[in-house]
């Protein structure tokens, strides 16, 4: 379940594991299975996800590692290029880098 | 009487309500002209009126408004942010740039006593402005699309407010207001309580659907009245060509030879063969057929959206781009629909979604609420209404 919020610090193998079973809880196992998601999938262009679905991500996200990790704020102070550019590697730094 | 000058995009989507509201003012014995950049069919225009195509102040800017046309077959493909780049940085501020010249020459020759710009014909409320005169602007969507970007993602808002000021500054005008909307008169063709709007701005009046443009499509009536299965009406209204064969080849996967009717507003000859109990027509009286269906199916195109729940009909709405995931999102609060997106869009969520809409009677009764609030909120006549005590207002001299 990931309502338990962990207190280990994960490694960054370990978060990018994470993210890929958040993002597969949000789209869909059948969906994920076509795709191949690396460090360097664009959030919202490789993996496709529409603004509901990032909402229900950073939901998780918020619920697994708690408020210190605010992932909606950070997202909130993108420009538009970031927003564009965003991948699952800046996401896995972000969240190591906050732990 | 007045002369109503409509400003607007190449999107048939946003001409659309123009040309019904158009029509009133025509009957009303009002001077109804629009203006844009592309040139519209004469069927399209009601009789009275005419369409301005400033055909010789647009050479020089052909090729690139060839290519912002072309650009638009992208938007499917592209996430949220990049569509919002598409639309506002290589779209709307690109054609109004393209715009201002013919606009302005004949605004000078033909004096119209308002300029009603569409929401995102940038041009028009921004030559009002610098001309002085009257504006109103129209929505054919729900507005709120961006969301409230001032407060969530305020590098975003800065962006926006860059880009307009930015156009606003080229034509030597240095405010530090956003003049490229009206800020006096607002129309907007849904309900507030569709909308989802709390507390809009004074000058924001939702009025509903418009009717009465001119479609003469013709249509296969006889077919329809022969068949005895549910109706679904589907669209996937005049952009998104490009995937188009996709979308209608997963229709045809989920419903050939099902006890249902299929009627297609989609160029036949997208395939070879259709099943037999699809009728499929390139142009339908969409008006007229509407209050015949018992589902509709579409990408949420606000038209479409419009005339099914003005009919009180459920919707199954598959966002693609745009702001399809926002009229989505007010479908699901509303009850009156089922939202699948497109992208995650599977035969056996289709299928049971359809179903679900025709045996379970809560959308239906979602829909017909929000046909109240369409009616209730006034139509053509409120329109009409509206644009003529703006004008009587606007007319009152203010220097006696």
């Amino acid at each position: 379940m990931d309502t338990v919020v962990s207190a280990a610090k994960l490694n960054s193998n370990e978060i990018f594991d994470l993210m890929k079973q958040f993002i597969t809880e949000v789209i869909g196992e059948e969906f994920v299975e076509e795709m191949d998601i690396t460090l360097e999938s664009s959030f919202t262009k490789d993996l496709e996800m529409d603004s509901i679905e990032i909402v229900s991500f950073s939901e998780k996200i918020k619920i697994h590692f708690g408020e210190k990790i605010d992932f909606t704020g950070w997202l909130s102070g993108m420009d538009i290029d970031q927003l564009i550019s965003l991948n699952l590697g800046m996401i896995v730094n972000f969240i190591e880098e906050c732990q | 009487m007045s002369k109503f000058l409509f400003v607007v995009p190449p999107f048939f989507g946003h001409i659309s309500p123009t040309l019904s509201i158009g029509a009133s003012l025509i009957s009303r014995g009002h001077e109804v002209k629009w203006l844009g950049v592309t040139p519209l069919a004469a069927h399209h225009i009601p009789p009275g009126g005419e369409f301005i195509y400033p055909e010789e102040d647009l050479v020089e800017h052909q090729e690139e408004l060839q290519r912002i046309l072309k650009r638009q077959d992208d938007g499917p493909a592209c996430s949220g942010p990049e569509v919002m780049k598409l639309a506002l940085e290589e779209t709307y501020v690109p054609i109004a740039r393209i715009m201002m010249e013919g606009l302005g020459k004949f605004v000078d020759y033909w004096k119209p006593d308002v300029i009603v710009n569409d929401c995102i014909s940038f041009a028009g409320a921004l030559c009002a402005h610098i001309k002085g005169i009257p504006c109103v602007t129209t929505t054919p969507v729900p507005p709120d699309v961006m969301g409230d970007t001032a407060n969530s993602a305020p590098k975003i808002f800065e962006w926006q407010e860059k880009l307009i000021k930015g156009l606003q500054q080229e034509f030597g005008v240095y405010t530090d207001d956003i003049v490229i909307h009206s800020h006096q008169l607002n129309l907007v063709f849904t309900s507030q309580e569709f909308a989802g709007i709390k507390a809009p701005l004074p000058h924001m009046k939702f009025v509903g659907p418009v009717k009465g443009r001119p479609n003469q499509a013709a249509f296969d009536w006889e077919r329809l009245e022969r068949s005895e299965f549910p109706k679904v009406f589907v669209s996937l209204g005049t952009l998104l060509v490009d995937i188009r064969a996709a979308f209608f080849q997963k229709l045809v996967e989920a419903f050939a030879n099902a006890p249902l009717t299929i009627i297609a507003a989609t160029s036949p000859d997208i395939f070879e063969q259709w099943p037999d109990n699809f009728i499929v027509s390139s142009f339908v009286p969409q008006a007229e057929l509407m209050p015949k269906m018992d589902v509709v199916i579409c990408h949420g195109g606000f038209n479409t959206v419009n005339d099914t729940f003005i009919n009180g009909l459920p919707m199954l709405i598959t966002p693609i781009a745009y702001d399809h995931f926002h009229t989505a999102k007010l479908i699901e609060d509303a009850g009156c629909g089922i939202k699948i997106r497109y992208k995650r869009l599977r035969i056996e969520d289709l299928k049971k979604a359809v179903f679900e809409l025709l045996e379970n009677p809560s959308y239906r009764s979602a829909a017909l609420r929000i046909k109240e609030t369409f009616i209730h909120a006034g139509g053509n006549e409120k329109a009409v209404q509206l644009l003529e005590e703006f004008i009587a207002m606007e007319s009152i001299p203010t220097d006696f």
